[in-house]
């Protein structure tokens, strides 16, 4: 079982759909947790959303206490909630991404897609991922070919993943094949 | 039907595919309300399609939509005029080549009533550039925050007037005669519409959605291949289209069986008299049993006139509005009993009630865009309503 947690986007239900192809999907509102069917899901899904990591209190708090019990798979806000959670600094970007298409190229630091593969996907996000960014357990898995900005991160130690742009977006291809890859690491 | 046209019979005329249908002789009136909007939803499920005018015709307004989904609108000066009424006709006249009628009832006898236009005020705008540009700037660093990914703001235009709706509809036929437009008169108000956007069009377990996201005033040069060139090598238009198209696909996909939403026709040119829409068509098959409060709920208000996404975009607005927007974004159309439905979004349209006559326009705030040629695009699309008072 999956839970996604809505973060009340209106992309959230692509999402849903897309990882209803895999397993079964809960969602509910990030301020309406189910705990009972959280506990027993294997894998949470932070959505994508409005605002900024700090805004979302209670799902910090989930990420905390799952982290390293659960798979956990960030989209978009829910990949920067990671981020923000490991010490990240998620800042406004110059130039704004709604919409947009744009070429990924996975890095070197990936164990789970082949280096230099390139993704063409959809991206909606006004934040970026502040570099310098260090930290012992996660790797920037994937960047935008063009601008260089971070846009996916892996942990496979304590499986945790996470997305700048949308998988789920039409604009993405090979969207699922990137999802499916992830739920069976 | 000219006697019809001047009786003060109550109404409706609906644009068809090949035609028009006119809605009339009405049995039944619900004037909706927060309270009992739900039981509406449920009457359906008791209800037997028999006969073409085995359904019901009207419209939701906005506020009523924004209570639907928990949105409150504190903040707007609440208007008198209705939330929503919805009417069951016993007539539906077809009007195509020829014109033919549905209806079991004997010929009426009409009250001549003739009202003419008569317009006692100029129109005025509810917000002047200074304090658009404010909110524009107020909004585009909420963008920048990530708080919304594109929003409108609405500009209201008012003048004391009576209208003679059928003759404005018509009048309004003749230069657009948009594929949603619809006119309602009633004894104390009147809505005529051109719209041009499909909301919902369910038929059994089949919706489909038509979001409009970029519009091209025609000329000399253009035609409809280099229209679609245009909007495919316009950096804004597209990136606004593509928003819209992924926020349909999900507001679909939390009523539809998972797999089943497609985007049918992608990114393809509409032509009208005079422009271009871009325009996605977007299909699903609705989960087994679901109610119609849930398609409404997850449809409206359509988000294409709204922005994305949609909940914390409607808050941003509803705290930054002080009016009511009334039927303004919000929809009409009507429900079978069958529970087959078609519903616009309720656009480019003016609202006659008690001798005032209000035209909203809206318009996107994006960060590469200026308050300056937002302003001016809602009074360009305001414009063609706003000549039928001259």
């Amino acid at each position: 079982m999956i839970y996604v947690i809505d973060h009340q986007d209106s992309f959230t239900w692509n999402v849903v759909h897309q990882f209803r192809k895999f397993d079964k999907v809960y969602c509910s509102n990030y301020f309406n947790v189910d705990y009972k069917i959280l506990n027993s899901s294997e894998t949470i899904v932070l959505s994508p959303g409005p605002g900024a990591p700090k805004d979302y209190p209670q799902t910090s708090k989930i990420y905390k206490n799952f982290k390293g019990k659960k798979k956990i798979i960030g989209i978009c806000l829910g990949y920067q909630q990671i981020l923000y959670n490991e010490k990240g600094k998620i800042i406004q970007q110059k130039n704004i991404y709604h919409g947009y298409q744009s070429k990924v190229k996975v890095t070197n630091k990936s164990k789970i897609f082949k280096k230099n593969k390139t993704f063409k996907v959809g991206r909606y996000h006004s934040l970026k991922l502040r570099e310098p960014f260090n930290s012992n357990s996660l790797s920037i898995t994937m960047r935008c070919s063009k601008t260089n900005i971070p846009m996916a991160i892996e942990d496979t130690k304590n499986k945790i993943y996470g997305f700048q742009f949308h998988p789920e977006s039409f604009l993405t291809e090979n969207g699922d094949f990137i999802i499916k890859k992830i739920l069976s690491n | 039907m000219e006697s019809l046209y001047q009786s003060d019979e109550p109404l409706i005329i609906y644009k068809v595919e090949n035609g028009y249908n006119i809605y009339t002789h009405f049995s039944k009136k619900i004037i909706l309300t927060n309270r009992n909007i739900n039981k509406f939803f449920k009457s359906f499920n008791k209800k037997k399609y028999n006969k073409e005018t085995d359904l019901m015709i009207g419209f939701f307004g906005y506020d009523l939509l924004c209570n639907l989904i928990d949105l409150k609108t504190v903040n707007q000066k609440k208007s008198s005029f209705y939330k929503g009424i919805f009417y069951k006709p016993e007539t539906i006249i077809k009007i195509r080549d020829n014109i033919k009628i549905v209806s079991k009832l004997k010929h009426k006898k009409l009250k001549i009533s003739f009202q003419k236009t008569q317009v006692s005020s100029p129109f005025k705008m509810n917000i002047k550039f200074p304090k658009y540009q404010k909110i524009f700037d107020y909004f585009s660093r909420k963008i920048r925050q990530g708080e919304t990914y594109q929003i409108k703001i609405c500009t209201k235009y008012r003048n004391k007037s009576k209208i003679n709706p059928i003759n404005f509809f018509w009048k309004l036929m003749k230069v657009n005669a948009s594929p949603e437009a619809f006119m309602i008169r009633d004894k104390d108000y009147s809505i005529v519409s051109c719209s041009p956007e499909t909301l919902i069009n369910k038929k059994g377990s089949n919706i489909f959605t038509k979001p409009i996201a970029g519009t091209l005033k025609k000329n000399n040069g253009l035609d409809k291949k280099k229209a679609l060139k245009f909007f495919k090598n316009n950096i804004k238009e597209t990136k606004e289209h593509n928003m819209i198209v992924d926020m349909e696909r999900s507001d679909l996909s939390k009523i539809c069986k998972p797999g089943t939403v497609k985007i049918f026709k992608k990114k393809f040119v509409e032509e009208y008299k005079h422009l271009y829409h871009y325009v996605t068509l977007v299909k699903g098959q609705l989960i087994n049993k679901i109610d119609l409060k849930d398609i409404v709920k997850s449809m409206m208000p359509g988000g294409s006139v709204i922005g994305c996404p949609k909940i914390r975009t409607l808050e941003l607005l509803n705290n930054q509005e002080n009016e009511d927007r009334n039927i303004y974004t919000g929809s009409f159309g009507f429900i079978k009993y069958n529970k087959d439905m078609r519903f616009n979004i309720i656009i480019r349209s003016i609202l006659n009630y008690k001798n005032f006559s209000e035209i909203s326009a809206a318009s996107g705030v994006v960060l590469d865009s200026t308050a300056k040629k937002e302003f001016n695009e809602n009074y360009i699309k305001a414009k063609s309503l706003l000549e039928l008072y001259k």
